[in-house]
């Protein structure tokens, strides 16, 4: 499961805990129940706007049980855990720090290269191509399966069509080839350098 | 490619193919996993205090008289429920929507332009169109405005951005609109 799956199911639950409590707190709090006509189940807390948040009976309902505690404590430290292991996860630097090169069957060393040096060759190959005035690359994925992202700053003089077919013939390709890689999937974000409007200057005003 | 390179993808978001780009959201899962971190970790700690037999700290006394003495009517429950209700939904339009509105998708898979870079390219091309005195140029994720100033035929400049828009290799389809502005009124 990728990363934007798991963060936007975070989102999801998060969201809709929060729409559900609070649904329940102003129905309650605006006596909807009762205004609608509507038999309120007898499970359902918060039924009318003369009940406490959080009532006597709520508060010592498991008190007495013996598994109660543990189990708020177990929740709880589950709970630390994962949010600890996520925040974790996210600030970490995605990405291999290494890539494996291809070396001839039977020779002893494994050569490796560092993911930087990947990036710093396919960004000197990239900035020279014409039009082009920044360029920035990051390795992500696995060793098993990179993933490019390049970031693209190209002048407004230039076509977005030519600059792709470069990019993906010359220095992609390049790296695809030297690294013996059947295909080298590149994200590609591309930016116009440039004004985005066409202004003449203002005339001097005449008083 | 073996088995094992069929059963491992790439963790990081993958390329979707002549689709919308999709924001990772890591910012707002980063806030959440904080919020959950810092109440589930204030309320362990203080059951486990008060467990292994010491008092509970003021503020978990206070809220659990807040708790069980405000009414359901009370202003500052009905503030907060409905503080929670325009977060939860804001919460779900992140969860649900795709977010980098920034980029439009080209047709070439994983490869985006910045909207902003469309319009420059337009501007570019219009500001080279006789008779054009100033454009301004809106482009959006369907729809691209272009505001016209001068004495260029709006008809004639649409014709030519169109050409320019239709070189540039997007995914989904943009319309393109030009209007003239008289050289009389003033811009807003």
């Amino acid at each position: 499961m990728s990363r934007s799956t798991v963060n936007r199911s975070i989102l999801a639950v998060a969201g809709l805990l929060l729409l559900g409590g609070g649904l329940l707190v102003l129905a309650g709090s605006f006596d909807l129940y009762r205004r609608l006509h509507l038999g309120i189940p007898s499970w359902l807390p918060l039924g009318s706007p003369h009940e406490p948040l959080v009532s006597t009976a709520s508060r010592t309902r498991w008190d007495d049980r013996g598994w109660w505690w543990p189990v708020v404590i177990a929740v709880l430290s589950l709970a630390v855990a994962a949010a600890l292991w996520w925040l974790a996860a996210q600030l970490r630097r995605s990405g291999p720090g290494t890539v494996t090169l291809p070396t001839p069957p039977g020779a002893g060393p494994v050569l490796r290269l560092r993911g930087r040096a990947l990036e710093d060759a396919i960004e000197t190959e990239t900035i020279a191509l014409p039009e082009v005035t920044r360029i920035r690359v990051r390795l992500l994925g696995n060793r098993r399966r990179l993933l490019l992202r390049a970031a693209v700053r190209m002048q407004s003089s230039g076509t977005p069509a030519d600059l792709l077919d470069d990019f993906h013939s010359g220095p992609l390709t390049h790296a695809r080839t030297s690294l013996s890689l059947p295909e080298l999937p590149c994200e590609l974000r591309l930016q116009v350098a440039g004004r985005s409007s066409v202004r003449t200057p203002k005339p001097p005003r005449v008083l | 490619m073996t088995a094992d390179q069929l059963e491992s993808p790439p963790e990081d978001d993958q390329i979707i193919k002549g689709r919308r780009l999709r924001s990772p959201r890591t910012f707002g899962a980063v806030l959440i996993s904080t919020a959950v971190l810092v109440v589930a970790g204030g309320l362990l700690s203080d059951v486990v205090a008060v467990r292994t037999g010491h008092r509970a700290r003021p503020w978990r006394a206070d809220l659990a008289h807040q708790l069980a003495t405000r009414h359901l009517d009370d202003p500052w429950v009905r503030l907060g429920a409905g503080v929670a209700v325009l977060l939860g939904l804001w919460c779900c339009l992140l969860a649900l929507t795709p977010g980098l509105r920034r980029w439009l998708p080209l047709s070439r898979p994983g490869s985006a332009i910045d909207r902003a870079g469309v319009a420059a390219l337009l501007a570019h091309r219009a500001e080279e169109y006789p008779g054009v005195a100033s454009v301004k140029v809106r482009v959006g994720q369907g729809s691209t405005k272009v505001t016209l100033q001068g004495t260029a035929d709006p008809a004639g400049l649409e014709r030519g951005l169109r050409a320019e828009l239709a070189r540039i290799p997007l995914a989904l389809p943009n319309r393109l609109d030009v209007r003239a502005r008289s050289a009389g009124r003033r811009q807003r």
